[in-house]
């Protein structure tokens, strides 16, 4: 018995997907071409729009999908054919899942019990979890007497008791308030210090990632976009879709050209034009002159007292007090603008809101542009 | 003049209410009717039976009651103990078997997955009458008669309570919780009795009662089979008193006696209907 536990806790818990590929029956393609290495002990989210194979991946890793093409391997096993129980995984439902008949309590004892653990061994692991979770006191409630985040937290512990090798989770946090998923984002990050283990999550919300994730794995129709920390997917989106998708309020997007003058480069974008900054110039991946698109995250753009070459302008269509900062929306001619501005940088008179029909002039700096290819969508900046 | 509206808006709701009650306590009335009428006529001589009709018991009860009771040709405990056996085994099995079944055809893909559940169904289409014949004819040359398995073993398949089941499964059970189950390491078989079965407690509970009645009223093949004095079950008893000479018959105690044979039924439905709770799943998963 204690050399098992001894041999458990060396085994890596590292996860490893190949050329995964998902068809269901239908010829539905949910997932292609998925190449992961998760890590022991990292903390991996899925993320991407509603349909985009999220769930489809976590199931396949979990064993509750079959995998059409490809090798899934959980530390140096391969694990395409093995039963989900014998995977060593826990997973947390979106819809939590508990058993409906069985107390809190039982519904956590339930997979030691199956193990045969010894009873005082399960009621010692059970106790625990529930003193993390703060859930103590509805030890022998069932579900039904429980309220959502109650119930999210009991699906939580009854995977922790487990120890598994890896935690799986899917949107568990999306049946939430808003406060809820908030304070429950914190507990996770939280447990996940505790338990220290190899985590996989998904959700389809990109401030859940950002702030969950060591690394984030950004998907769209079943093609993976971009892997990378937080702050690589922030400042370094691979195309198009990455761009838009991570950052709130969303990057803005504009069809422009690339001029190249006197060994400078500048992109045009309604009759404004920007200087690249040299770090940027440098790292550009193509010298040709032509159509791109530049993005520009809304808090990048600067707004300027007076008109100039390198200056927009476009009248505020709405202001959003958001406390510390102000959400404008922007429109010239037909094109949508945010800017992100701090509250404190306005002028006294703009800090309770800025009024609609306000004509501002704001530029660009050339050291925070996105440049990607028109045709291909991808970022034309080296990292 | 709202509170006008108030009270002619009560004053229609309590006509309704009268309306339904009256229809409601009619058919009650309607259904607990015969029960009395059982009643009555067991307390009555067969003489008074045969006299016609009373709505008002008599005082024979107790003479009835020693009277089948003492009857040389049936043995009643032996009767209800035998009933009870077959209706209690058969409906445990057909209960356990058919929502094993619906579990099957629920939660799994597989090939031929339509076919078989098309095949069962069409089971149901047919009489138990038409296949009675070759069943008797079947276990007779296989020297089954006189014994309760050719009784009890063919509830296992049992079409009708299993597309229950199915139906029942398929508003009750998301399959999140049979894949929670899954990954908390429990087998197929342990999934379906630990967590499936309970989530179920209602139907199982609704369908144990009537397979337990049917069985326990069943007459028909219950008769081909069995004929040893010590095999009978309840019906065949019945019937046999019924049918016995002019000498012997005697209405009361046939009455009396199919008194005493709904009691054990009536003890298993309170016994049961406790379980028969809704909302059992509510809480399990959100949605
Ligand atoms: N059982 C199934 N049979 C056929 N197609 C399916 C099945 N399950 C999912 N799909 C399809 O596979 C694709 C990916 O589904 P998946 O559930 O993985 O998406 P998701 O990223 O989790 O989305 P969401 O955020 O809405 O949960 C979708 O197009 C979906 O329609
Ligand atoms: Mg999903």
């Amino acid at each position: 018995m204690a050399k098992a536990a001894l041999l458990r806790s060396h085994r890596m818990a590292y996860v490893t997907l190949k050329n995964v590929k998902k068809i269901y029956p239908g010829k539905v393609v949910a997932v292609q071409d998925f190449n992961l290495e998760i890590r022991d002990k990292e903390f991996v989210v899925l993320v991407g729009p509603s349909g985009c194979g999220k769930s489809t991946t976590l199931r396949m890793i979990a064993g509750l999908e079959d995998i059409t093409e490809g090798d899934l391997f959980i530390g140096e096993e391969r694990m395409n054919d093995v039963a989900p129980k014998d995977r060593d995984i826990a997973m947390v439902f979106q819809n939590y899942a508990l058993y409906p008949h069985m107390t809190v309590y039982e519904n956590m004892a339930f997979a030691l019990k199956l193990r045969r653990a010894p009873k005082a061994e399960i009621d010692k692991k059970v106790r625990e979890a529930a003193e993390i979770l703060d859930i103590t006191s509805y030890l022998d409630r069932k579900p039904k007497a429980l309220s959502g985040g109650q119930r999210q937290r009991v699906a939580i512990g009854r995977a922790i008791v487990r120890e598994p090798q890896v935690f799986l989770m899917d949107e568990p946090l999306s049946n939430l308030d808003a406060k809820l998923r908030n304070q429950m984002r914190a507990e996770i990050i939280k447990l996940r210090h505790r338990i220290d283990t190899t985590f996989v999550y998904v959700t389809h919300d990109q401030t859940e990632a950002m702030t969950l994730g060591d690394r984030i794995v950004i998907m769209k129709d079943g093609f993976i976009q971009q892997i990378g920390t937080p702050q690589e997917v922030f400042n370094h989106p691979a195309n198009v879709f990455v761009a838009g998708f991570i950052g709130s309020p969303q990057m803005n997007l504009f069809d422009a050209q690339l001029r190249k003058d006197d060994e400078k480069y500048f992109v045009e974008v309604a009759g404004a034009s920007f200087a690249l900054s040299e770090r940027i110039a440098a790292k550009l991946r193509r010298d040709s002159e032509g159509e791109v698109i530049v993005g520009i995250r809304p808090e990048h753009i600067r707004i300027c007292a007076q008109e100039g070459d390198d200056t927009m302008s476009a009248a505020v269509e709405v202001s959003e007090m958001m406390g510390s900062e102000i959400h404008l929306h922007l429109r010239a001619q037909d094109k949508e603008i945010v800017l992100r501005v701090n509250t404190t940088e306005l002028p006294e008179a703009y800090r309770a809101g800025i009024p609609y029909g306000t004509q501002l002039h704001f530029t660009f700096p050339g050291d925070l542009l996105h440049l990607f290819d028109k045709e291909s969508q991808k970022n034309l900046i080296g990292e | 003049m709202i509170q006008r509206k108030n009270a002619a808006g009560r004053i229609h709701l309590l006509v309704a209410r009268v309306v339904v009650y009256t229809i409601l306590i009619f058919l009650s009335a309607l259904c607990l009717f015969s029960f009395y009428l059982l009643i009555v006529n067991a307390s009555r001589s067969n003489a008074q039976l045969q006299a016609g009709f009373s709505l008002l018991p008599q005082g024979n009860f107790f003479t009835n009651l020693k009277n089948a009771w003492n009857d040389a040709s049936i043995n009643i405990p032996r009767g209800v103990l035998n009933s009870f056996l077959v209706a209690g085994l058969t409906a445990v099995l057909t209960t356990y078997f058919s929502a094993l079944t619906a579990y099957g055809i629920h939660a799994y893909t597989f090939r031929g997955k339509k076919a078989v559940f098309t095949c069962i169904m069409a089971v149901m289409m047919i009489p138990p009458q038409v296949s009675a014949v070759g069943f008797v004819q079947l276990m007779t040359k296989l020297g089954m008669t006189n014994s309760f398995l050719p009784l009890i073993l063919p509830g296992i398949a049992a079409p009708v309570v299993f597309f229950y089941m199915k139906q029942y499964l398929e508003s009750v059970l998301p399959m999140e919780i049979v894949e929670a189950a899954r990954c908390d390491g429990s087998s197929e078989f342990s999934t379906f009795n630990r967590i499936v079965l309970p989530i179920m407690k209602p139907a199982l509970a609704v369908q144990l009662i009537f397979s337990f009645v049917a069985s326990w009223n069943n007459y028909f093949i219950p008769a081909l089979l069995l004929d040893k004095a010590e095999m009978k079950t309840v019906p065949i008893m019945i019937a046999q008193l019924r049918s016995a000479d002019y000498s012997k018959f005697d209405m009361g105690k046939v009455y009396m006696f199919i008194l005493l044979a709904i009691l054990p039924v009536l003890i298993v439905y309170i016994f049961l209907s406790r379980s028969i709770i809704k909302g059992v799943t509510a809480g399990s998963v959100k949605g």
